[in-house]
């Protein structure tokens, strides 16, 4: 069974238009200009139970707006929503308890307290007793690694170590379905990693299905055995992670700072997107050849820097149109 | 039904709890602004001992009820200030997106956001209020209706703030619509009624309900009358009803960020 | 001075877009007004009794002025802002720039307020005509001495809100200094004329800054005489110079402060 239904889902904002300059301005208090902005148009997709599902795409491609949907705090204009057999709009609160919500620009946290302090107030929200607090505090303490912090204000916390608190706190109730918005933004890749297997190792022990979104490739790469991908507010692909990756993210750029030049011009499964000089940029097809060989050829030994990469969203996302057409 | 109130309420002292030790992290601020706010209110008797000096009565007010005007007046803007601060706060909270995190609480949206912050000041607004009750002189049943009317006035002052805030869902200029309603309301409510005459008192004992909130009860503590106290109550919960159709009226347009304020 | 008057320009261009402010800002002005006309109406048995001096004309008027200069002034943002920037460190970044903070807060403050000001002295104007009819026995030239009384009082007034908020170096929360200072001026200075405190009382205040950012220029709007023209605008600049030093002061101290604590 379907734990999140969505069907033919569309919402709109009225955007205020407002002119440069003083002009402008005035016009804008006597005849004020709006413009229709179609964030999410007409989608529809199912969630299992259990899974874990990126819902990734550009920024303003819509990705906030569906989550909110799917979290009550926005209603939508057209569609239907089922999220564990309830209609986010009608029984918010019923749904509050059994979802919980880590939106990565907004914070839930009181800064001046501590997180133990912020969990406890959790737990009043979600009115739960106080032993069973404790012990939910003391468990999640142990599996998201907090012992070094959970008494000092959060203000005076890292942002990866408040983010792990507000997933923390998003868990207090045992709510069913996880909603991250962006957790890794801002966050450096060491810290995201670190994020992400918490995440992974989350869903394996309490079985929470994970609803994520996020405008980078590496976090659902990851994570995920599903991917939703949207651009302008329509789902341009909803498959496996397997397939996208056998498709589309089968390709790894690979910078790389060498000593002496090197010839890479006719090798399979490597294409050349820069040489100058002992800058070197290319790009290596996974399926012809693993970046490990790659990197055998440039010859460690003359490596003076590399970084490898994925390829950015927008490529994906202009690929895949290319390949419908 | 009895268990989810008793719930909310926990939530709200807790929430207020957080927010009073969070100001006490700094003990000497804290102190300044609630004594200074004593000191700032007590300027207002000076102003009314002048005019005392000039005449001996303003209508059915004497010294001593003007000064109880003053007294209630403050504690009403105490209690609001103190429990309710976000409700003079609420557009922002709209505009920028964060009635995110209390919609996503199994809790009432509303109570959650606008008890969600305190203004430390206002303890010294209620404290003024009660130094001025006591120097008008303690009785038990007068006690009680004091605090009772800074309640309900209170409740009305949060209410009417609300409703014009909520107006944000709506239109982009709705906080500084409800700024000037709210310091309206305010102002008028440290002059007694009898300097007003014609339409503008027939207003402020309806649209603009300082009448209500603030003169009725001064009358009904100098000499009790159970009509105007009925009015007083009813007026009250009237006025909550209307606040919460209004709030969830427009929670339905809510966009939850600063996209509305685009610019090209 | 050149710089000084672009700041001012560049203010009055960005806040001519904010017309709203200035309407809603007005309708709170009104409202103040209205209920001070009621009160001394309520007061005045008679239109054409004298209290401490004063008709029931001439004391509205003087609140017509007071209440322009209060209002438009816009302390709290004025004192809000000057806070922040020491609690912040902003205040510390001006130290390299090619102009004094003070003179800068100065200018950046009046161009804000400048279009506020005359649009609330023109509908003050408009709304004293209304209520009472006729305006005070002013020839124009006198208007203009007025005026000008007025933009030295403004300036006074920053110049002293600067000082009580500079005080944010050396204490936590400077917002009660400001307070006390607001309710003095409305108490002492917006609603009543000096005349009407105790004769002990008066000494001092003529001594005192109310006199030259309230009752000096509301004074003259209803009773003009070239004699305390002359005396109150000397007072005034008198006073902007004292300000400004205790300002610099004040700010010099402060940021040797920061500069030892390594802030």
């Amino acid at each position: 069974m379907a734990i999140i239904e969505v069907k033919k889902l569309s919402k709109n904002f009225k955007v205020k238009l407002k002119e440069k300059g003083f002009k402008g301005s005035i016009k804008s208090i006597f005849k004020p200009k709006h413009k229709i902005v179609k964030a999410v148009k007409n989608i529809s997709f199912n969630v299992e139970k259990g899974e874990i599902v990126a819902f990734i795409g550009p920024n303003g491609a819509g990705k906030s707006t569906t989550i909110k949907m799917l979290t009550s705090i926005l209603f939508p204009d057209k569609g239907s929503i089922k999220v564990l057999g309830l209609n986010p709009m009608q029984d918010r609160k019923k749904l509050a308890y059994e979802i919980g919500t880590v939106f990565g620009q907004k914070e839930q946290l009181w800064t001046h307290l501590t997180p133990y302090d912020n969990f406890k107030f959790f737990g009043a929200i979600y009115d739960i007793p106080d032993a069973a607090v404790e012990r939910k505090i003391e468990e999640l303490k142990v599996l998201f690694e907090l012992d070094d912090f959970i008494n000092t204000p959060v203000r005076n916390l890292s942002l990866g170590q408040r983010i792990r608190c507000e997933i923390v706190a998003s868990l207090i109730h045992n709510p069913k379905i996880l909603f991250l918005d962006e957790p890794t933004i801002g966050l450096d890749p060491v810290v995201k990693e670190n994020i992400r297997s918490l995440i992974k190792r989350m869903n394996k022990e309490y079985k929470t299905t994970i609803f994520l979104t996020s405008h980078d490739v590496g976090d659902i790469e990851k994570l995920c055995k599903r991917v939703i991908i949207i651009n302008n507010g329509q789902i341009v692909l909803d498959d496996s992670m397997e397939n996208l990756k056998y498709h589309y993210l089968n390709k790894k750029i690979v910078e790389a700072k060498m000593k002496e030049k090197i010839n890479l011009d006719d090798e399979d499964g490597i294409t050349i997107l820069k040489d100058k000089g002992y800058n070197l940029k290319i790009e290596v097809d996974t399926t012809k050849r693993s970046v490990a060989d790659a990197i055998k050829l440039l010859n460690p030994d003359n490596i003076i820097d590399i970084n490898i990469s994925n390829i950015p969203l927008e490529d994906i996302i202009s690929n895949i149109y290319k390949n419908k057409d | 039904m009895l268990m989810a109130v008793r719930n909310q309420i926990k939530v709200i002292f807790l929430s207020i709890k957080y927010a009073l030790m969070r100001e006490l992290l700094n003990k000497t601020t804290f102190l300044s602004n609630v004594i200074f706010m004593v000191l700032n209110n007590s300027s207002m008797i000076i102003q009314w001992l002048i005019l005392f000096s000039i005449r001996d009565n303003f209508g059915d007010y004497g010294l001593k009820q003007v000064i109880l005007l003053i007294g209630l007046s403050s504690s009403i803007y105490g209690f609001a200030h103190f429990f309710f601060e976000k409700s003079f706060k609420l557009s922002e909270t709209i505009n920028t997106g964060k009635l995110d995190a209390y919609i996503v609480q199994p809790k009432n949206i509303l109570l959650s956001t606008i008890t969600s912050d305190i203004q430390v000041s206002a303890l010294g607004d209620l404290l003024f209020g009660l130094i001025v009750y006591l120097f008008y002189g303690f009785s038990f049943p007068s006690f009680i209706l004091y605090y009772i009317f800074t309640m309900t006035g209170g409740l009305i002052l949060v209410c009417i703030s609300v409703i014009f805030h909520s107006l944000s869902f709506w239109f982009n200029n709705a906080d500084l619509g409800a700024d000037t309603i709210n310091n309206m309301m305010i102002n008028v409510s440290t002059y007694p009624d009898s300097i007003f005459k014609g339409a503008v008192k027939w207003l402020l004992f309806t649209i603009i309900p300082v009448g209500i909130a603030n003169y009725i009860p001064v009358k009904i503590i100098t000499s009790f009358n159970p009509y105007l106290f009925i009015i007083n109550i009813s007026v009250c919960l009237l006025f909550i009803v209307i606040t919460f159709i209004i709030f969830y009226k427009g929670l339905r347009r809510y966009s939850s960020s600063n996209l509305m304020s685009a610019r090209i | 001075m050149k710089k000084y008057l672009f700041i001012i320009k560049t203010e009055i261009m960005s806040n001519l877009q904010y017309i709203f402010n200035v309407i809603f800002g007005y309708v709170g002005y009104f409202i103040l007004l209205f209920i001070l006309f009621n009160l001394w109406k309520y007061l005045y048995s008679d239109p054409n009794e004298l209290i401490n001096g004063y008709s029931m004309s001439q004391m509205m008027w003087y609140v017509v002025i007071t209440e322009i200069l209060w209002m438009a002034l816009g302390g709290k943002k004025l004192n809000t802002k000057i806070c922040n920037d020491v609690k912040s460190g902003n205040i510390t970044y001006n130290i390299n720039k090619p102009y004094s903070y003070i003179g800068y807060s100065l200018s950046t403050h009046l161009g804000d307020i400048l279009v506020k000001g005359v649009v609330y002295f023109l509908l003050g104007m408009l709304t004293g005509l209304i209520f009472l009819g006729k305006f005070p026995s002013l020839n124009i030239i006198q208007v203009i001495v007025v005026i000008i009384t007025m933009f030295l009082a403004t300036i006074i007034s920053i110049l002293i809100i600067m000082a009580l908020s500079l005080v944010a170096f050396f204490i936590e929360d400077a917002t009660p200094f400001y307070w006390v200072y607001s309710k003095l001026i409305l108490i002492l200075g917006t609603i009543f004329p000096i005349e009407y405190f105790p004769v002990i009382f008066q000494k001092i205040l003529n001594f005192s800054p109310i006199y030259v950012v309230s009752y000096g220029p509301a004074k003259l709007f209803v009773d003009f005489s070239w004699k305390s023209a002359v005396v109150i605008i000397i007072a005034q600049i008198i006073y902007i110079f004292i300000a400004y030093i205790i300002c610099q002061i004040i700010y010099k101290k402060g940021v040797k402060r920061i500069n030892v604590n390594g802030g």
